[in-house]
Formats: structure tokens, C-alpha cells, sequence
């Protein structure tokens, strides 16, 4: 049975004259969970922008679902969530108006309007902020008001709360503590597994530089120079994988 | 520079006859005449300035964010319409706001007749532009990641929209919706002058009869006026956390466009066209123009703006780089209060008592009163800037005078000059004011035209002035996009 749900074919992308992702081919299926490690312009972000149809590929084709983004409607789009390395947060709105915005796929504009005005206590997004560890005395405080990390767990509450099918992340453990690094981490990969319902990520992909974060992956992409060096599991990493790319 | 042209010209134009009255108008400012009758006319020439002031305000600030949103590129790129349309609508916004209100004013007055409507409307046509491109500036501004975050959660697009723009729209409206009503409150002043009614008409019929103690009248009732609405703005604090108050502004915001359609299509539909029979009439009528004489009034018109925009940008720092005490302070900031406050039609008329009309004579007009503008933004931004480097300099036994050219001004100089570039739009669309008043340039030939029914010299002066406004704000863009 095919059950990829995002799939590259012969991906090239150009940027000025800079190739930054050179003939990718990848297959990513329903429940996977896969780390992506490269050095720093390695190409991943593009990657990651290229999977979630921000960024239109100079060449080749990409597929969510077997069809093209082209051919999909909104809803299938609001399958996959992104947490961005630069979070993209809109830094004049509350923590709490940015987590709603993960929920304005889902519901109508009078909910953005809500969420705007401040006009309806958003239990929904209250959860997802305490499971991400973020206490309630900064629910209306501006995104600009708040630390590294506090904003790093609000793009990642915004990104669970759209309990999409399809999780990709982009380095999203860069500004946490240790110590929240593991519950967070938990929470993001946890509710690909135990909460595989509907609205729960079911396949992750998940850019990172610790090696000792792998753990509870299934895969590990290893990328250089917008090229796939690797595309193995986990438990066949070894460190001349390793020596390739870094 | 400016001044080698201006002083030969108004020294070879100056006259003595009017000194006397020039004198007397001065003099007046302290005696101004106060009675029943005259205090009843001021409340009632008031409330009809705040009544055109304020509607023209509401409606030209709520659809200037309409129009600012759909000329704004990030409005395009949610909804994935063609640039083309964006271009199309900023050009068209372009030249409705290149032409001055006053014009509007004099133009729909012909057509429509006198009509305390005509007032409202003849703000808000160019008002709306003007609102819509602060607006879009301000949408513009918005992250693209942001965008880019929001457009991949997939929402509806209006929800992204409004997720995106709220926060810029109402910064918007705070920081500059407030000073707009003031803009709309001088504007209503002028168009006064013109017959509009309100305490415009007041001050240019007490002018007409040379009842100079009224008009002093009028003018500090003008000036209480404007002081009050901008100890009222200041006292405002909106708060976007207050519910019922988000609320209730909503309300104002759709019952304001509902009435003005309401109202647009019944104005419409119930008035006369006086004498304006077709848009035909616009290109079927007899100009007497020669050629020569209309590129005249093309430079002429030029000439104006470049020397009214060199007075205005150089003589607030000059001035204040000179004369750098407190008490010479405290003087140039009421002198400059006064400028702004004296509408520049009484300025001209005044100057006009002891000069003839000229060129030289509008651009000193148009200049002092843009001056009075410029120099209150160069005393917010320097009151309020970090004196160490001033005082360093002091320290240093550098002389006062360069200490504040050097430690003070030098700091302040782009964003100054970068206002001064937009202020210059301004100018170039306020010369038609002056025009009219002082016999030169396309304003002029524009009461000229009107006033004989040739309506194709009138397409052909506002099709002049639009040309030379889309052209100065294009230049004034570039340079304040090299400051900024």
C-alpha cells in the first residue's frame, strides 16, 4: 500500500546564482518521524520551505498526498504545519492571538476577529500553552515582550495547536533550556504517536544539529551543499555518515 | 539660494501704499474685537468648521484605510491577484490626492453650486488618497516571513488579512488618524475662503472689508480651537485591550461607510448640475490658451513649489541654529504657531498690502506657512533627543552655535530632511491655493478657467497639475527612500 504523503522528484532550486537544493528526490510516509541534519547553508531550511510550498522550486515536482500543490484546496494545505527556524511570529499581536492564528484554518473570519479583539476566552489555545510550558502571565503579553524562549514555545503551540497531519520543524529546540528541551521535544513527537488522531501530526521531519536529540527518530536525512548525502534509519547512523556532511 | 531670487523680486515689487493697513493688521492681533454679536458668529462659524472638519475627517480616515489595504501589496498577494491591478488603483489613487482639495472645492462648487456637501466631499476625494497612501506605507512595512507564516497556516484569506493588517491599521490610526483631523480642520478653514462657510468664510469676508480686529477674532478663536483638539489628542489613549470601546469603533467604522453610500448615491441622485451639462463639455469647449502662456504657468508653477520647499526646509534650522537661547526659543515657537495657524490665503492677502503680486511673493507665503509645519516637527524631535553629545561638544569650548549643528541637528538631519521630502507633496499641492490668491501659476488660470465656464482649459490645467504632482512625488519618493 503507498502510503507516502510527501513526496520530492528531482528537486532543484535556484537562488540568484546560488544552487541551493540540487536534484532532491525523497519519499516521506504517513507516520515517520526524521531528523534532518546538515551544517548551517546546507540547504535545509530551503528544504523545508520547498516540503511545506512556500518556496516554488526552480525545478522538479513535489507532492502532498500524490497531488501537486497546485491541485490542492485549502484544507489539504492546512495538512502540514510548519515551525520556522525564525519562528514567524507576528511581534505586535499577544502570545495568545499568535497561538489562535494556528487555529484561523479551521474556523471562519469572525474567529480572527475574535481573536483580534480579544473578545472570547480561547480555551483551546490556554491548552496548548501550558502543555508547551508557558504560564499564563504572559498569555497577553506582545510577542515583542518576550524571551527567546517563551517565543520559541509559542511557535511551537501555535504549530500543535492546527493539529495537522504533517510536522516539520526547523531547528525548533535552538533557544530552550535543556531541561524543556526534553519535554518539549516529547510533546512535538509524543503526539505524532499516542495522540494519533485526526488533528495530531502523524509524520514529523524535524531539522536539528544535536546528534544526542535523535533518539526518538525513525530516520535521519543527512544534507550538504543542497544534496542528500543520506537518507537512512536511525540505527544504521554511524559516524562516517557523520563525517560526510559535517 | 532661495534667498538671491526672492529678496531681488520683492524688493522690485515692494510698494508703500499699504503699510498703514499692514500696521493696522498687526496691531489688531492684540486688540481683537470681542461682543455678543461677534461670540455668538464664532460659535456658530465653529461648529460649522467642526461639523465639515469632522466628517470629511471620519469618512476620508475610514475609506483611506479601505483604499490603503486594496493598494497595498500584501492585500495582492493573499488573494493572488495580478500586479496589474495594484499598479492601476495606486495610479489612479496618485492622481486623485495630486490634486488639492481647494480645486476639488472650486471645481464641484461649478458644477454643483454652493452646498455645505460640496465641503465635505471636496476634503474627503483628496483626503482619501492622501490617508490611502499613509496606510499602504504602513502595510508595507508588514514582515514578509510574517506573511508567509500566516498564508502557510491556510486560513480563509480574509482571516489571514485581517491577522496580518490589524496591527499596522490601528497603529495607523493612532499615530495619524488624529493629526488628520486637524489637516481636515485647517482645510475646512481654507475652502471657507472660497464660500464653503464656517469660520473660513468669516475670516476672508472681515478681510475683504479690511475689519482687521474681527478677523483677529476669528483667527484666536481658530487658534483656541486648534489648541484644544490638540490637548484633547494628546489626553486620548486608545486602547485596543478595552472591549466595548473596540467595539463601539467598529460600529462607527461600517454605520460611517453604510451613510456615506447612502449619502453618495442621494447627493447623486438629488442635485442639479448647475452648469455642467456632460463630460463631453469637458473636451468640447473653446480654449483660449496659447501655448506659450500655459508652459509659463507650467514653470511658473514649478518655480513656486522649488522655492516654497527651499524656504520651508532651510529656515527652521537656520532660525533656530542662530538664534539658540531659550527666550529666542520660546519667540520662534510662537512665530511659528502663528504661521501655521494663519491660514496662507490671509498671509498672502496680507503681504499683498504692501507688495505686488509675484511669484517670489506666493513662494514666501506658501514657504513661512509650511516653515511653521517644519520647524514644530524639528522642536518634537530635537526636545526629545539625547543631548550628551551637545554637551560634549560644549565641554570641549566648541561654540554654542556649532555644538548644535554638530551634537543636535547632524542627528536629526535625515529623518528631517526625509519628512521634508514628503512635506514637499504637500507644498506642490498647495500651490494652487496660493494661485488663486496671488494671480500666478496654474491656479490662477484654474479660477480663471472655471470662472468661464471653459472646461477644457480646466481639464487641461488639472491634467498640468497632476503631471507635475505625479512627478514630484515620485522624486520626493526616491529621495526619501535614500534617507530612510
Amino acid at each position: 500500500m503507498n502510503n507516502t504523503v510527501l513526496e520530492l522528484k528531482n528537486i532543484s532550486h535556484k537562488y540568484k546564482n546560488d544552487l541551493i537544493l540540487n536534484k532532491i528526490n525523497l519519499k516521506i510516509n504517513s507516520g515517520e518521524k526524521i531528523a534532518l541534519l546538515g551544517k548551517s547553508g546546507s540547504g535545509k531550511t530551503t528544504l523545508i520551505s520547498v516540503l511545506n510550498g512556500t518556496i516554488k522550486p526552480t525545478q522538479g515536482e513535489v507532492k502532498l498526498f500524490n497531488k501537486s500543490f497546485a491541485e490542492l484546496d485549502r484544507k489539504q494545505k492546512s495538512k502540514i504545519t510548519t515551525i520556522w527556524q525564525d519562528l514567524r511570529l507576528i511581534e505586535d499581536l499577544s502570545a495568545e492571538q499568535n497561538v489562535n492564528c494556528g487555529l484561523l484554518s479551521e474556523n471562519n473570519f469572525y474567529f480572527a476577529f475574535k481573536n483580534l479583539l480579544n473578545i472570547s476566552s480561547f480555551k483551546k489555545a490556554h491548552k496548548y500553552m501550558q502543555l508547551c510550558r508557558l504560564h499564563n502571565s504572559i498569555y497577553d503579553k506582545k510577542i515583542r515582550n518576550l524571551s527567546g524562549g517563551q517565543k520559541q514555545r509559542v511557535a511551537i503551540a501555535r504549530s500543535l495547536i492546527q493539529g495537522s497531519n504533517i510536522l516539520l520543524a526547523d531547528e525548533p529546540f535552538n533557544n530552550l533550556d535543556p531541561k524543556l528541551i526534553t519535554t518539549i521535544k516529547n510533546l512535538m513527537l509524543e503526539s505524532v504517536d499516542k495522540n494519533n488522531t485526526k488533528k495530531s501530526p502523524k509524520t514529523a521531519l524535524v531539522a536539528l544539529h544535536r546528534l544526542d536529540l535523535l533518539n526518538d527518530f525513525d530516520k535521519v536525512i543527512g544534507i550538504k551543499d543542497g544534496k542528500i548525502f543520506f537518507n537512512i534509519k536511525k540505527n544504521n547512523l554511524k559516524k562516517i555518515h557523520l563525517d560526510k556532511i559535517y | 539660494m532661495v534667498c538671491i531670487p526672492l529678496g531681488y523680486q520683492l524688493i522690485n515689487n515692494i510698494h508703500f501704499g499699504g503699510f498703514k493697513l499692514f500696521q493696522e493688521f498687526l496691531i489688531s492681533a492684540f486688540n481683537p474685537k470681542i461682543d455678543n454679536e461677534i461670540i455668538i458668529i464664532v460659535i456658530k462659524r465653529l461648529n460649522e468648521t467642526i461639523l465639515i472638519g469632522f466628517f470629511s475627517w471620519l469618512v476620508s480616515i475610514i475609506f483611506g484605510a479601505i483604499f490603503g489595504i486594496i493598494s497595498s501589496n500584501i492585500f495582492y498577494k493573499i488573494f493572488n491577484i495580478p500586479n496589474f491591478f495594484y499598479h492601476i488603483i495606486r495610479f489612479f489613487l496618485t492622481i486623485v490626492r495630486s490634486i488639492h482639495e481647494v480645486v476639488w472645492g472650486i471645481l464641484l462648487m461649478q458644477i454643483y453650486g454652493i452646498n455645505f456637501s460640496i465641503g465635505i466631499i471636496a476634503i474627503c476625494i483628496p483626503y482619501i488618497a492622501v490617508n490611502s497612501k499613509v496606510f499602504a506605507e504602513q502595510l508595507e512595512t508588514i514582515d514578509y516571513k510574517s506573511f508567509e507564516s500566516i498564508n502557510q497556516i491556510n486560513g480563509p484569506k480574509f482571516s489571514s488579512l485581517l491577522t496580518l493588517i490589524w496591527n499596522p491599521i490601528i497603529n495607523t490610526f493612532k499615530n495619524f488618524g488624529l493629526y488628520r483631523l486637524e489637516c481636515s480642520i485647517r482645510s475646512t478653514v481654507i475652502l471657507g475662503f472660497f464660500g464653503i462657510g464656517g469660520i473660513g468664510t468669516s475670516i476672508f469676508l472681515s478681510f475683504q472689508t479690511l475689519n482687521f480686529r474681527e478677523l483677529w477674532t476669528y483667527l484666536w478663536s481658530l487658534a483656541i480651537l486648534i489648541i484644544l483638539s490638540g490637548l484633547i489628542f494628546t489626553k486620548i489613549k486608545f486602547k485596543t485591550t478595552n472591549k466595548i470601546l473596540s467595539i463601539f469603533l467598529i460600529a462607527v467604522f461600517f454605520i460611517t461607510i453604510l451613510f456615506s453610500f447612502l449619502y453618495f448615491l442621494y447627493f447623486i441622485f438629488n442635485n442639479n448640475f448647475e452648469n455642467f451639462n456632460s463630460v463631453s463639455s469637458l473636451f468640447k469647449s473653446n480654449s483660449n490658451l496659447g501655448l506659450l502662456d500655459f508652459l509659463k504657468l507650467i514653470l511658473e508653477t514649478i518655480i513656486l513649489s522649488l522655492l516654497s520647499t527651499g524656504i520651508a526646509i532651510s529656515l527652521p534650522p537656520l532660525v533656530i541654529g542662530i538664534f539658540n537661547n531659550n527666550t529666542s526659543k520660546l519667540f520662534i515657537k510662537i512665530f511659528a504657531f502663528l504661521l501655521r495657524l494663519i491660514p496662507t490665503p490671509v498671509i498672502l492677502l496680507t503681504l499683498l498690502t504692501f507688495n505686488n503680486p509675484s511669484v517670489s511673493l506666493a513662494a514666501l507665503t506658501l514657504g513661512l506657512n509650511n516653515a511653521g509645519i517644519t520647524s514644530k516637527l524639528l522642536f518634537t524631535n530635537l526636545d526629545s533627543q539625547d543631548k550628551r553629545n551637545y554637551i560634549a561638544m560644549k565641554s570641549l569650548g566648541i561654540s554654542k552655535k556649532t555644538s548644535w549643528l554638530l551634537g543636535l541637528f547632524s542627528q536629526q538631519a535625515k529623518s528631517y530632511l526625509a519628512y521634508c521630502a514628503y512635506r514637499s507633496d504637500i507644498i506642490i499641492r498647495d500651490t494652487a491655493i496660493v494661485g488663486v490668491i496671488g494671480s500666478v501659476g496654474l491656479g490662477w488660470q484654474l479660477q480663471e478657467s472655471l470662472s468661464s465656464f471653459a472646461w477644457q482649459e480646466v481639464s487641461i490645467v488639472l491634467i498640468a497639475y497632476s503631471s507635475i504632482a505625479i512627478v514630484g512625488e515620485l522624486i520626493n519618493g526616491k529621495i526619501k527612500n535614500s534617507l530612510t
